[in-house]
């Protein structure tokens, strides 16, 4: 588990040219333990962003931002992207261990379990190529849980998939999370799987501020069909409507 | 208009039911062999209606005697040499400048129109050039070899450099890979087949360069005695001498850079 610290962040793409562009504005929330929190937004609020500034691989304009073990030691990382992000050339087994720590000895068993844990124990041999999108979506998962990381973030990593797979892997997805202790960022622009999953959703807004931090206090394992997840989903949506009558205002403002 | 639909047969029946003369018949081998036939039967054609084209079996009876006066040895021996090592310098360097071009803008900015310069500049004005540089000797080939082989390994290995995914970088980089291995294996898989297409042109396109600046050089090589039986105008010991130059390319291009580029993409093949 990890210690997530983000304080006063800011990030402006082209700072000082005539294109430049805020995207995360004076963004704070801190998230420990183990913790599931969603990120909600519409499409280019800055989610992917936000993310890249957290794994480091994007720069932040201003701001603090501070990513720890639970120790106090350095945080190790899990990334899960939209798309599968794997090396066309090696096999699933090799894209995986691509990821490990070279003198570690336990990487190759991890991985194996792992593969197994979303039902490709068969396909380590194969070239991604060779996969579904959908397969290929459950090894970059596999991947980022293999390297047991201390946070996951995750960026609409079902967004690109139909709904039955999307479906099976959320509820996949929670299984594996409430076994492991993983402090969890999860992007999505899905407010009901948001609901479905998190203990904790921060809506971002356009122009890259917080618009409203909402805990989700339902028992797991929950189900789309549960009438307490419905009716809290439709309770979020409801709200998130007054950020899209305040949006206009908000756009004229920026 | 109307369509009719048949019922399509599955891959199974149609190979149970192709009897395997057919199957070999239609394979890639067989496609070059028929390549082979076809060319030869146009050069018979050819020197039966042209005097002045030899026939083929004037070319063997020549080739048979350029074999036994021991010429071809000692002349390939010369072009391989200053073949080999001009191709050798032109990789070399091909890949160090690619790279550079591919990574730096200012790189690409500063060397762009010297490579398209280079690329425009045909093998024979090197040749002629070389020879007024150095004289008669080893200098001239390798360096004619060398400058019409080097921009086309650079264009191409720029290419490849540049081609290397942004996102599989970033995955990379947010999992914080070691460079070493992020080169080998992100880089160098991503950038292989360019490599190889570099050398493949480096190596048509100098052995271009080494039997042109032989042929006006004058100090021995394959190209130099191509050139003696063109002077003698003897063209079945010309055309002999082209035989050999063009098998030689065939079976280094067949031999070396098929396989190397099976091998290279053996993941692409799988794929589908
Ligand atoms: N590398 C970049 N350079 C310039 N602008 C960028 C870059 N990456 C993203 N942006 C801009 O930042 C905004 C937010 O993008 P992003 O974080 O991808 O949004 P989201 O993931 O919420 O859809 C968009 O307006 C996008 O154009
Ligand atoms: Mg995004």
């Amino acid at each position: 588990m990890a210690v997530l610290t983000v304080k006063d962040l800011c990030k402006t793409f082209g700072a000082g040219t005539a294109r430049s562009n805020r995207v995360l504005d004076h963004i704070s929330f801190d998230v420990r333990g183990q913790t599931f929190v969603s990120i909600v937004g519409p499409s280019g609020c800055g989610k992917s962003t936000l993310l890249n500034i957290i794994s480091g691989v994007e720069d932040h304009t201003s701001g603090h931002i501070s990513v720890t073990g639970d120790s106090g030691s350095p945080a190790r990382l899990g990334y899960v992207f939209q798309d599968p992000r794997l090396l066309p050339w090696r096999s699933v087994r090799k894209n995986m261990l691509y990821v490990q720590d070279s003198a570690d000895e336990a990487a190759g068993t991890r991985v194996d379990r792992y593969l197994d844990m979303v039902g490709l124990s068969k396909h380590g041999d194969f070239f991604p190529g060779q996969l579904s999108g959908g397969m290929q979506q459950r090894v970059g998962i596999a991947r980022a849980f293999a390297v047991e990381p201390d946070l996951l973030i995750m960026d609409e990593p079902f967004s690109h998939l139909d709904a039955i797979t999307a479906r099976g892997l959320r509820a996949q997805l929670q299984e594996i999370w409430s076994h492991s202790k993983k402090t969890v960022v999860f992007v999505t622009h899905d407010v009901v799987e948001a609901v479905e999953l998190s203990d904790r959703i921060i809506v971002l807004q356009p122009g890259g501020k917080i618009f409203e931090d909402i805990e989700i206090d339902l028992p797991r394992p929950r189900r789309q069909s549960d009438p307490a997840v419905a009716t809290l989903q439709a309770e979020v949506l409801a709200r998130l409507e007054n950020m899209k009558a305040l949006t206009p205002t908000v756009a004229s403002a920026v | 208009m109307t369509q009719t639909v048949t019922r399509r047969r599955s891959a199974e029946e149609m190979a149970g039911d192709a009897p395997a003369w057919r199957g070999r018949l239609t394979s890639n081998p067989a496609a070059r062999s028929t390549f082979y036939v076809a060319a030869f039967l146009t050069w018979l054609l050819l020197a039966a209606l042209f005097e002045r084209i030899p026939g083929p079996a004037s070319v063997v009876d020549r080739l048979i005697e350029e074999f036994r006066r021991g010429e071809v040895f000692g002349n390939f021996a010369d072009t391989f040499y200053r073949f080999s090592i001009g191709v050798a310098l032109s990789v070399v360097a091909g890949i160090l400048i690619g790279v550079l071009i591919g990574l730096s803008p200012m790189a690409r900015a500063f060397l762009e129109s010297p490579v398209m310069v280079g690329l425009s500049i045909p093998a024979i004005m090197w040749a002629f050039l070389t020879v007024m540089w150095f004289g008669f000797g080893h200098m001239s080939p390798i360096v004619t070899t060398f400058l019409t082989a080097v921009p086309f390994v650079i264009l191409n290995v720029a290419q490849g450099v540049q081609g290397v995914s942004r996102d599989l970088r970033d995955m990379s980089s947010s999992y914080g890979i070691p460079l070493t291995r992020r080169v080998r294996d992100l880089v160098l898989p991503a950038v292989s087949g360019y490599v190889l297409a570099g050398v493949r042109f480096a190596v048509i396109m100098g052995w271009n360069g080494v039997l042109l600046a032989e042929w006006f050089g004058g100090s021995g090589g394959a190209g130099y005695r191509a050139r003696y039986w063109y002077d003698a105008n003897q063209f079945a010991g010309f055309a002999a001498w082209v035989v050999l130059f063009v098998g030689v390319i065939i079976v280094l291009d067949q031999l070396v850079f098929e396989k190397a580029s099976r091998r290279a993409f053996r993941w692409r093949d799988q794929t589908h």
